[in-house]
């Protein structure tokens, strides 16, 4: 059987940035991808923060072909008959070093796998890896059809659904409870005009968040990032609120509705549909991750369960290249040391003592919270109602401002339920 | 024996957008065409039959910015080695130009016993690329061959003539252009890529096949390429649901779509 000092099990972000560190440092890396090409058979809702992994491989994301930095923040609250939107710019976010971009993976990770082979790596496409191969408990190389390769070391970053590691006993197959599906258009529009209805200076970008009707309450929200170009609009929905609503709706309708809706309309008229894609989402936060590393492999991205709802963003891109990092800077150590065995529990140590599993740590209960729907439908509603009242004017004597507010105030935010939930947000 | 397999890179078309009319290809990747893998899968056949055969993949390089990656692929497939031949002149060269490059390239290799050509590019597919190399290089030609065997005075390859099949019996050496029948290309196996990238690979440009910018320029020049427009019908059809079956079949049948 043929060796090579790593092989690296799917060309995502996480296999990507494994190969590249490893490949830097002169290792024999084999990344194998089952698409056509890497990025051919990923998504994303639009959006990487560069800031948590900028001092991984600085050199990289200087000529990183990013979409826009986002400058800009809205959020809407969609009830019954109105939209609340709060429109976020802070001077820093409009200052390098930008915190975040808007991305299109099938640009993004192709021109990774470039630099992966620059460095020497080798990225073969179009092949998919069946099996692990296994002596007694440890990994030792893949089969992929006919061939077997060894290797010292096997990265595995094959994406959420993680079948070649359940195939080989490494992890259980993750529940569709714990998940939620997220389906998103790239609609076409000018650069123009996409500045104009986002309020952007040229080359910045915005970050637009939707909740409430969008999801008709479900426990989700609408998404929508703007690229140079086009736009990402989308939806992510947890699979189990989908599954067990009782009037059953046909959630591909939901993107529809979303687009009909008076106040996303006019933000997406005239953008031409060139992209529909779709796909699954961890939504089990920490307790979605399973064992990081056993004997002769190392676990990294989707693959091990590293998506994070974080309410306001669900983050995933920055903890695929920053497991991927800490995974290929254990094995070069490990290396320089000859001591593979301590490859494991270094990678294991470098992801427990860095913001990867401390934000996972941190957000543990913010699942518990978001199981609530009043969330998804009753806080939305209760903001437009406020604010109906405010602007409200007609052919009867006025209240005063604070009656206004109060009224709308005492009705629905100061009542023990809402009591109870904003005790509850303190622990997120 | 040697094979020489002129083959072509040209954008994917799945992933051809139309824009204005205009196919959009900024980012398209290229890949190697279908019918220049069945030419490559005869060679390979043909070497397995043979036996002692080199198979020579040569590309003229028409702006594919990764073509030695495009490349790898007619390797991985088996192909002992590849020519690439890489010039600004090419890009734009027409049958002519690139029927003239490729004969050179092929008498710089040192000539082969037998050329095979995909029956048509993917993209283009005038088919003409083929025939002129055989005249160019002054050996007969087989076009669209659905079988190649090894034997009589060289070689004996199929035709099919629609009611009858021919045979013919050639000696070498030959041009051939194969039909897509004629086989099911391979798919490369992991081992095989791994071993691709340590295949020798050569690089030239015009100057190396003794040719100048010139002697490539077009004939002919392309005035506009445009996707086909088509107008759907809009008929809509009324009355109760067996009145509008009756008038869509009907309509069908008028339009040839179903036959009466």
């Amino acid at each position: 059987m043929e060796k090579v000092d790593v092989i690296v099990v799917g060309g995502g972000l996480a296999g990507l940035s494994a190969a590249y560190g490893l490949a830097a440092e002169g290792l024999e890396v084999i990344l194998i991808e089952r698409g056509d090409y890497s990025g051919a058979k990923n998504v994303t809702g639009g959006r990487l923060y560069v800031s948590p992994i900028r001092n991984m491989y600085p050199e990289l994301w200087e000529d990183a072909p990013f979409e826009r930095p986002v400058t800009r923040e809205f959020i809407t609250l969609m009830g019954e008959g109105n939209s609340t939107t709060i429109e976020f710019a802070a001077d820093k976010f409009a200052a390098q070093p930008y915190q975040s971009y808007t991305v299109l993976r099938a640009t993004f990770d192709l021109w990774l796998s470039e630099q992966v082979m620059e460095k020497g790596g080798m990225v073969i496409v179009k092949q998919r890896v069946d099996d692990l191969i296994k002596e007694g408990d440890k990994v030792i190389g893949i089969r992929a059809g006919e061939d077997e390769i060894g290797a010292d070391i096997t990265i595995i970053a094959e994406g959420v659904l993680g079948l070649v590691a359940n195939k080989a006993g490494l992890r259980e197959l993750p529940s569709w409870k714990d998940h939620a599906v997220g389906f998103k258009e790239t609609l076409e529009l000018p650069k123009e005009v996409i500045d104009n209805r986002w309020h952007l200076a040229p080359d910045e970008g915005a970050a637009h968040l939707f909740m409430g009707g969008v999801t008709k309450g479900m426990l989700g929200g609408g998404f929508l990032y703007t690229n140079k170009e086009s736009i990402s609009l989308g939806i992510v929905l947890g699979m189990k609120d989908a599954k067990e609503r009782v009037d059953k709706i046909d959630i591909y309708t939901l993107l529809d509705d979303f687009k009909a809706n008076p106040t996303i309309a006019p933000l997406v008229a005239d953008g031409e549909l060139v992209e529909y894609s779709a796909h699954v989402i961890s939504e089990a936060g920490l307790s979605g991750i399973p064992q990081l590393w056993g004997d002769g492999y190392l676990m990294t991205g989707d693959a091990a369960g590293l998506a994070l709802n974080q309410l306001y963003t669900v983050r995933g891109m920055d903890f695929a290249v920053a497991s991927g990092y800490y995974a290929a800077q254990a094995i070069i150590e490990g290396k320089k040391q000859n001591d593979l065995d301590a490859v494991g529990p270094a990678y294991e140590k470098m992801m427990k003592e860095s913001w990867v599993l401390k934000d996972f740590e941190t957000a543990k209960n913010i699942l518990h919270f978001i199981e609530n729907p009043r969330i998804f439908s009753h806080y939305p509603n209760a903001v437009g109602r406020l604010f109906d009242r405010v602007f409200t004017l007609n052919d009867q004597p006025t209240d005063s401002i604070y009656t206004k507010v109060m009224s709308s105030v005492k009705k629905d935010f100061m009542n023990v339920t809402t009591a109870k939930e904003l005790l509850g947000m303190r622990k997120i | 024996m040697k094979i020489i397999v002129p083959v072509k890179t040209n954008p994917d078309l799945q992933m051809v957008r139309i824009k204005n009319r205009q196919p959009v290809l900024e980012a398209v990747p290229y890949i190697l065409g279908d019918l220049d893998k069945n030419a490559v899968e005869a060679a390979l056949q043909l070497q397995a039959e043979a036996g002692d055969t080199q198979v020579i993949a040569l590309t003229l390089n028409q702006g594919n910015r990764k073509i030695k990656d495009t490349m790898k692929e007619a390797l991985a497939m088996g192909a002992d080695e590849a020519y690439i031949v890489t010039d600004d002149a090419l890009v734009d060269t027409d049958q002519a130009g690139k029927a003239l490059a490729i004969a050179k390239a092929i008498e710089t290799i040192g000539g082969a016993d037998v050329i095979i050509f995909g029956e048509g590019s993917h993209d283009g597919y005038s088919g003409q690329v083929g025939p002129r190399v055989a005249e160019l290089l002054g050996v007969p030609e087989i076009g669209f061959a659905r079988k190649l065997t090894p034997g009589g005075p060289g070689i004996q390859a199929e035709r099919s003539m629609g009611d009858f099949i021919e045979v013919l019996e050639a000696p070498l050496p030959i041009v051939i252009t194969v039909a897509s029948e004629i086989n099911e290309p391979r798919i490369p196996t992991l081992m095989n890529i791994m071993k691709a990238g340590k295949k020798p690979s050569t690089d030239w440009t015009l100057a190396d096949l003794g040719l100048e910018a010139a002697d490539v320029a077009p004939k002919n020049k392309i005035l506009s390429n445009l996707a086909e427009e088509q107008d759907r019908k809009n008929i809509m059809l009324e009355g109760d649901v067996n009145a509008q079956v009756a008038a869509l079949i009907d309509a069908l049948t008028r339009e040839g779509v179903l036959e009466a």
